[in-house]
Order: structure tokens, then sequence, then C-alpha cells
């Protein structure tokens, strides 16, 4: 082993299509952190996110053979992760109309956020206090980079839906980010 | 919201419109928000709290404590079980009543180890092209490689095609023709500490 360490993740990804699991583990090993982080941020849970990660990466090796550019990898998974995560979302919709009703008010106030140390502790504070909607719209938007259109087949929801969580979401993150500038 | 984020600075245009025109890369080109003081501090503010939210989504990332050991471990052996194998490549029995195969998966495994067993050099894809399962019938062997650049690349991939050519002679009973070795990729070696 060892030597594949070194291997781009495009060289591994290649092997891993081709049945090398030994690839697959490296791979794994290298970007599980970033796949859990990026899920624990649109879950809100981090047991949904190691969930979540876990399928994506079982059903990714079974998908592996059929990815046509294996250096695209990294962005690849990250999409079926955003898949699998919003697939836990929706399956525990019941909080749907608590977070319509919550969508009303912004969440902690500003004073709490003035402890944060970093800009980027007080961005999680911020995210944190979205309610769970615009921030999951928000986590795919910018995180995920992925289109309205793709965020709201992945959420259930309507592309003005969608539309209107992040454009609240997006009020609430820059003014209280303002004092980070 | 207020009306100052449905029309900022007297541009006409919300925050969920400039969000659009950002997404859209600021084209086409709008002039009223272009020209517009409030517009493009909001614009740029946007920008910012995007870029931050990667770089939180790296941060959390790197102070995440390494990956559990026996996680892995579990979603290898999940995965074990849906192995590629291939095509079955026959062996010439000397027993009629026996039949003797190795998988194309076992023969690619046994490509990237010959490949890999070059200083300097790691094997991506590989391929067996040609009727593996008629014995006798010609095959070519394709990998594409990455190398350090620690020695001529002609060398290298000369290395690995001897490998190869040695290690399927010794274990199958393949006829290789060509042995195909395109250069994809250049990796560095790892920091000794890594190792």
């Amino acid at each position: 082993m060892g030597a594949l360490e070194a291997a781009s993740d495009g060289l591994l990804a290649a092997r891993a299509a081709d049945g090398d699991s030994v690839a697959f583990g490296v791979l794994v090993r290298r970007l599980a952190p970033a796949l859990r982080a990026y899920a624990a941020r649109l879950t809100g849970s981090s047991a949904d996110a190691d969930d979540a990660v876990q399928e994506a990466l079982i059903a990714a090796w079974g998908a592996l053979p059929g990815l046509d550019d294996p250096g695209k990898v990294r962005s690849w998974l990250f999409s079926i992760v955003s898949r699998k995560a919003t697939d836990r979302i929706r399956a525990r919709r019941p909080t749907v109309e608590l977070d319509a009703e919550r969508d009303e008010d912004t969440a902690a106030g500003p004073e709490q956020r003035a402890v944060a140390s970093s800009r980027l502790d007080a961005l999680a504070a911020v995210l944190d206090g979205l309610p769970d909607g615009q921030r999951q719209c928000w986590v795919l938007k910018e995180m995920g980079g992925f289109s309205y259109e793709e965020i709201a087949e992945q959420l259930g929801m309507s592309v003005t839906t969608v539309r209107g969580k992040l454009a609240r979401a997006r009020v609430s993150v820059v003014r209280e980010m303002e004092a980070w500038r | 919201m207020t009306n100052d984020d449905d029309d900022i600075g007297g541009s006409g245009y919300s925050l969920a419109d400039l969000s659009d025109y950002l997404d859209r890369g600021r084209q086409p080109a709008i002039p009223a928000i272009d020209s517009n003081p409030e517009c493009q501090a909001m614009l740029a503010s946007l920008d910012r709290v995007a870029g931050l939210s990667r770089e939180l989504v790296a941060r959390d990332a790197a102070e995440a404590p390494p990956v559990d050991e026996s996680w892995v471990g579990a979603l290898l052996s999940s995965i074990g079980r849906e192995l590629r194998a291939g095509r079955d490549i026959p062996f010439a029995a000397s027993d009629p009543g026996t039949r003797l195969t190795i998988t194309e998966g076992a023969v690619r495994e046994l490509v990237r180890a010959a490949g890999d067993s070059v200083e300097g050099v790691l094997v991506g894809t590989c391929s067996i092209e040609g009727d593996v399962t008629e014995p006798g019938a010609e095959v070519t062997v394709a990998l594409t490689i990455s190398i350090v650049l620690s020695a001529p690349v002609t060398q290298l991939a000369q290395a690995v095609r001897d490998r190869v050519r040695t290690e399927l002679l010794k274990h199958t009973e393949l006829q290789v023709g060509a042995i195909d070795v395109t250069v994809a990729d250049v990796h560095l070696w790892l920091a000794e500490e890594d190792r």
C-alpha cells in the first residue's frame, strides 16, 4: 500500500473503477472528512451525516465504472452525498410545518454571535441558527454548487420556494456577517 | 423581509434578483445593478460569504479526527461482496473433467501489482482487450500510469512493459501481444514522514 497515498484522486478512482478496493480505501480515507463535514452542515446532524456518507460511498463503488472522468471523482462524490443526505432530510419531513413558521423569525440574536472567535466560527453560528430549510438551501447552493432546479428536486420543493428560502438565508447571513468584513 | 431587500439602493432589483445575477456570473450585464454602489456592495458581500462557506467545510474537514479505521474496514468489507470479477479466463486443463479459470479481475490485479513494482510508477486503469475466453487468442494489455519524474519516461514505460509481460507469462496462459502504456499523470514522492 503506502505508495498509493501519493496518487491523485483520479488515479485512485480509475483503479477503484477497475475493481481495486485498496485504492478505493485510500480515496475514502482522503475524502471522507470533507464529505462528512459537508453532510453535517447539510443535515444538521452528525449521525445522519455519517449514514449518508456511508451509503453514498457504497453506491459510488457500484457506480464508479460508469464515471466518465475519474478526475472529477471529488465533485461526483459530493453530489452523491448530497442526494443521500437530502433523502434523509425528506424522510424526517414531519418537521416541515414547524420549519415554515420558523422561517419568519430570525433565530438567535446577533449578540450571541459576538463571542465567536473567528469569521468561520461566526458563520457556523449563523448557519446553525437558520431554519432547517433555509440552511439546506444555502449549503446546497454555496457549498455544493447546485442550481435552484437541482436543489428543488433534491429537497422536494418548488423552485420558487427554494429561491425564497435562499434569499432569506442570504439576508440573514450577509447582515450577521457584516461585522466580520 | 423589509423593503430594503426588495429594492436595493433604489435599483429596482431585489436581493433575490442580485443572487440570481451573481449565479449567472453577472451576465448579461444589467447597467442598473452595475452602476449602483449599494448593489455592488451587496454583490461583494454575497460573494464573500459564499467563499467563506466553502472555507468552513474545508476547516471542518481539516479539524475532524482521522477517519476511524474500523469504519473504513466495515465499508470495504461491505463493497467486497460486489467485486468486479469480469470475464473468466480459462487455463488449458490437463484433466478433461476439470475446468480451471482465473478471473479478469485477478489478472488486472496482477498487472497493477507488476506495474506498481517499478520504482516511481503507479498504475491507473488497466484493460485486457481481445477474446480472453478463447485459449490461444492474442490479447492486448492497455494501461495508464502515473510516474514520479525520477527516470526518463521511456525507460519507466519499458520497465512496466517488461514486468507486466513477465508476470502474465508466469501466472496465466494468455498470449500477450502488445502492452500499451500511456503516461496519464505525474505524482510526487510522499514526504518521508508520511510514509
